[in-house]
């Protein structure tokens, strides 16, 4: 702490009040702490996603990743064999499809493992995937 | 015009851990862990007991310290702590 | 299960059935002087079995299964059988361990103090571990770390160690033959070979230790070090821990008070050498 000038003062304080900045309005001063199991337990367990999934079966891929009818018009048949977790790392992030698969249905098979959610077949390895290793 | 009242849980609640200037909290309640940085855990305990909108956390606030910001960065701190479960409307 | 195989590591008994011999002879030769779960009763349950029932002898694909289980596991191939088995291991404690804090980290013990290496896949903590125990440390696991709630002390997880390219390497020049499992090749994690740990680690798995030092070890720079700040610590520690909040207000009294007795320190190393003196150097330093 500064030591006392001898400056005027109008009245004597009491205390030294101490700054509180209240930050930004757009700063962050709360970070909660989110379950890691899909980080770790991806690290410790290959995944594979399936598109679509089990629960899925028979439905087609539209290229927004929604799922459609079977033979839909500028739908996409369900892919040959379930993805890996790090194929799919590589379709995310833009880079080339996967082994037997062209572009397209790739763009489309990415929408689609986009969109999952829990409960769903493919949702955990999809999940590990999104935490920074 | 008064704004909403908010109220943050008592101290018995709550778990708090000073670790190199921010604090470490566990709420008992929601079971979450937070990391908080000032202002929060002085907003946390102005808030604890009776509810107060923005302009009333302000008054008590300084009480202890000369504050730097205004209502709009006041809401910000409010809002973040409410998303987190630990301020709720009174 | 037609093939059977149980062992007791640290506080834990596992059971691993297979439909295959392989992966069971694989297991036992690997942990030969480990001692059977105690009470004769496992904690978890791993299951190698066939994804479908013609898997089981038409390109056998061996899929994980247990007490717990992740949906979307990729099944493995029977020559992987024995990395099957230890992935099952650790899913099991992964999910299910709710006894003590579980810290993916590795640990090595002296003087009834510990230090606990954490970081990415890659960073080189079990190589590090591995290292340390045939230099006067004694090894207490290379994945997972439990810490103790209760008594804030850490517990020995001793499994074989899993060690990846480099790693093998540097512990083949230290290590003789008879201690390492097979060669693992083209697995999803790479090439990999599993080492027993020494007979003192094993014979002493039941033997807790106070942390006192905590490494974020980095391969593959010059040797620097830097200190790590306590909140920065909790947070990595709770992304590096499957079961902190599970464990609710036990979990956050553990970290906390780790955190803020103990340590921390980030080290840069370009090899096995030059990290164990940085270890030895900060050891001497804070411990």
């Amino acid at each position: 702490m500064s030591e006392e000038t001898d400056q005027q003062q109008t009245q004597p304080a009491p205390s030294r009040r101490m700054v509180l900045a209240l930050g930004a309005a757009a700063a962050s001063t709360v970070v909660t702490i989110r379950p890691a199991l899909a980080q770790t337990a991806g690290s410790v367990l290959n995944c594979q996603i399936p598109v679509p999934a089990p629960q899925a079966a028979g439905n087609y891929i539209a290229p927004d990743g929604s799922l459609v009818a079977p033979g839909t018009p500028g739908s996409f048949p369900p892919a040959p064999r379930a993805l890996t977790g790090e194929e799919v790392k590589v379709m995310l992030r833009g880079g080339p499809s996967p082994a037997g698969i062209d572009s397209q249905s790739a763009q489309a098979y990415a929408n689609y493992i986009r969109r999952l959610q829990a409960g769903m077949s493919g949702f955990t390895c999809y999940a590990s995937l999104q935490m920074p290793r | 015009m008064a704004g909403p009242l908010y109220i943050a849980d008592p101290e018995e609640l709550v778990r708090a851990v000073e670790l190199d200037g921010l604090t470490a909290l566990f709420h008992v309640p929601s079971g979450m862990t937070h990391i908080l940085a000032p202002p929060a855990p002085q907003i946390l305990a102005a808030l604890r007991g009776e509810g107060a909108d923005a302009a009333e956390l302000a008054r008590r606030l300084s009480e202890s310290f000369e504050i730097e910001g205004g209502e709009a960065e006041m809401e910000a701190r409010l809002a973040e702590l409410e998303a987190a479960g630990l301020v709720r409307r009174a | 299960m037609r093939h059977e195989f149980a062992v007791q590591v640290g506080p834990v008994g596992f059971r691993v059935g297979s439909e295959w011999r392989a992966p069971v002879a694989s297991l036992q030769r690997l942990y030969e002087g480990y001692p059977p779960p105690e009470g004769g009763v496992a904690d978890f349950s791993v299951r190698l079995e066939a994804e479908r029932p013609w898997r089981r002898w038409m390109k056998p694909s061996v899929a994980i299964r247990g007490d717990y289980v992740l949906p979307d596991a990729a099944p493995l191939a029977l020559a992987h059988g024995l990395l099957a088995a230890e992935m099952g291991m650790n899913l099991q404690m992964a999910l299910g361990q709710k006894r003590y804090l579980l810290l993916h980290a590795s640990a090595a013990e002296r003087d009834g103090k510990c230090v606990l290496m954490t970081g990415a896949s890659g960073s080189g903590k079990s190589t590090l571990a591995a290292m340390l125990g045939e230099h006067g440390w004694r090894f207490m696991g290379d994945e997972f770390a439990l810490l103790d709630p209760e008594t804030w002390l850490l517990h020995p997880f001793p499994r074989a160690i899993s060690l990846k390219n480099r790693g093998i390497h540097a512990m083949e020049e230290l290590v003789g033959p008879d201690r390492f499992g097979p060669w693992l090749k083209g697995t999803p994690k790479g090439t990999l070979r599993h080492l027993r740990p020494r007979q003192d680690a094993i014979a002493r798995m039941g033997e807790p230790a106070r942390p006192a030092l905590i490494l974020f070890p980095t391969y593959g720079a010059d040797t620097a070090v830097r200190p790590v700040g306590a909140a920065e610590v909790f947070v990595r520690l709770t992304q590096a821990s499957t079961n902190y909040v599970t464990l609710g207000e036990r979990g956050f009294g553990a970290l906390s008070h780790l955190v803020t007795e103990v340590p921390a320190r980030a080290i840069d190393y370009p090899d096995g050498k030059a990290a164990m003196e940085a270890v030895e150097a900060l050891w001497a330093e804070l411990s």
